[in-house]
């Protein structure tokens, strides 16, 4: 008796954790039916770096940059180095961001220590990520973050960002963050430094998909060039 | 061309590690709900600030675990319905606010036999949701914290006028949970304690007295 007991409670416990995602995906139309443009280009740049902070990691964080026109959207949302050099999550300041406007391995400098993959998106995958963001920067706001270490809310968001890319069709090969059995890079590193070898991750099993700079629109790469400029200007300094 | 800044990273959106000001100000957030009768409410503030509480998460249309974890609330229910609305409150909270609006808690409450005094369901903004459902019942695991099927195969009693945080799988017997509950239950006073301690006592003797032993403990 007690046995079939034990039987149905786990039972009950399988059937629903096999229910279909609570959280439903929403409708792929928009990016079935998605023409892409020359006029507009959408990227997302999965971005870090090691050796800035004090147990060697450094800031890691997804940049997104949208083209069109004479017009450029930048932006990045993670983590990095506050004015006092410690760790801060949030929206990421210019000087941090810049550096990765450029791809640091192109330029032959940072090999080991800076990670850059740059996708190009569709512009529903690209409204899907800064829907993600733009929650993680009101989480922010409102302190009502996820975690009290934010190296964990961190990871959560560079985990939505590349699942968002990846929710209506395989655009980049996904490798399993969950901290699950085979989840080799969360067993063996610090939470911190978590986000950075998910990128270096990504960036080998998608080395084909990676944007080089040579491949940037020229208008961006113009924008970038104008953003590097600014940003050794004093006056941008946040 | 212009440029335009997507977030800006200022100290006004910051959070700075050491500072520790994201996330945990408030242990329990204080986010704007509605009932299963449709009536606004502020979580901590109207629910929960001293007093006795058991959460679950559960939502109307899950077919598994949460039919049967509302059962065996309902048991608990009637085995501490003297204390239930008056120094007790139970809080089912959706899982799926964006489909489990008042009318549907109501009707899932209804169906469960579940619409008893002192226990409420609850729905609200997503984002309120899962800020309060990883407050409440996060393990700092992104595998099991992702999962919100996970947390809703767990109760968490707080008892917040003295602090305490207790926490039990609604899967377990009607006994255990009992006893999870009454392990927040408000200090007895100095004359209760005495009364019980005398009451076991008698107890103890009994048995002493029957099996020549202590025979439950």
């Amino acid at each position: 008796m007690q046995g079939s007991k034990i039987f149905l409670r786990a039972l009950a416990l399988l059937t629903c954790l096999h229910a279909p995602a609570l959280f439903g995906a929403e409708s792929c139309d928009a990016e079935a039916s998605w023409k892409a443009s020359a006029a507009e280009r959408h990227f997302v740049v999965l971005a870090g770096r090691t050796g800035v902070f004090y147990e060697r990691s450094g800031p890691t964080f997804v940049m997104l940059v949208r083209g069109g026109g004479d017009e450029v959207d930048l932006g990045a949302f993670g983590i990095h180095a506050d004015a006092n050099g410690h760790p801060a999550f949030g929206g990421v300041p210019a000087r941090w961001y810049e550096a990765f406007l450029r791809d640091p391995a192109a330029a032959g400098r940072e090999k080991s220590s800076a990670v850059m993959l740059r996708l190009e998106v569709s512009g529903p995958q690209y409204e899907r990520v800064l829907r993600v963001v733009r929650t993680w920067e009101r989480r922010v706001a409102e302190r009502a973050l996820l975690y009290p270490d934010f190296a964990l809310d961190n990871i959560l968001l560079v985990k939505q960002v590349t699942e968002e890319i990846n929710r209506c069709r395989q655009a980049l090969v996904p490798y399993e963050l969950d901290w699950g059995l085979d989840d080799a890079i969360s067993e063996h590193n610090v939470a911190l430094r978590i986000p950075f070898e998910y990128f270096k991750e990504l960036k080998v099993r998608n080395q084909a998909r990676h944007v080089s700079d040579a491949a940037m629109p020229a208008q961006l790469r113009m924008a970038t060039l104008t953003a590097q400029q600014d940003a050794q200007a004093p006056a941008r300094e946040e | 061309m212009k440029r335009r800044e997507l977030f800006v990273g200022t100290s006004g959106n910051t959070c700075v590690q050491g500072v520790r000001t994201c996330g945990t100000a408030d242990l329990i957030p204080n986010v704007a709900l509605r009932t299963h009768d449709d009536v606004p409410v502020r979580f901590y503030d109207d629910l929960v600030k001293g007093r006795q509480v058991v959460i679950n998460m559960m939502y109307a249309t899950c077919e598994g675990l949460c039919p049967a974890v509302t059962s065996r609330l309902v048991e608990v229910h009637r085995a501490l319905a003297p204390r239930m609305g008056r120094d007790l409150f139970m809080y089912s909270i959706t899982l799926k606010p964006n489909e489990d609006g008042p009318a549907a808690l109501r009707a899932f409450a209804d169906m469960h036999g579940a619409l008893l005094p002192g226990w409420t369901f609850l729905t609200g903004d997503a984002f309120d949701i899962d800020t309060l459902r990883f407050a409440l019942f996060r393990h700092n695991h992104i595998k099991f914290d992702l999962d919100p099927n996970f947390h809703a195969g767990q109760l968490r009693i707080i008892n917040d006028s003295i602090n305490r945080w207790v926490h039990v799988t609604p899967l377990a017997s009607k006994a255990t949970v009992l006893q999870h509950i009454s392990w927040a239950d408000p200090p007895k006073s100095y004359e209760q304690r005495m009364q019980d301690n005398r009451a076991l006592q008698d107890e103890i003797g009994r048995e002493v007295a029957k099996y020549g032993y202590r025979k439950v403990i």
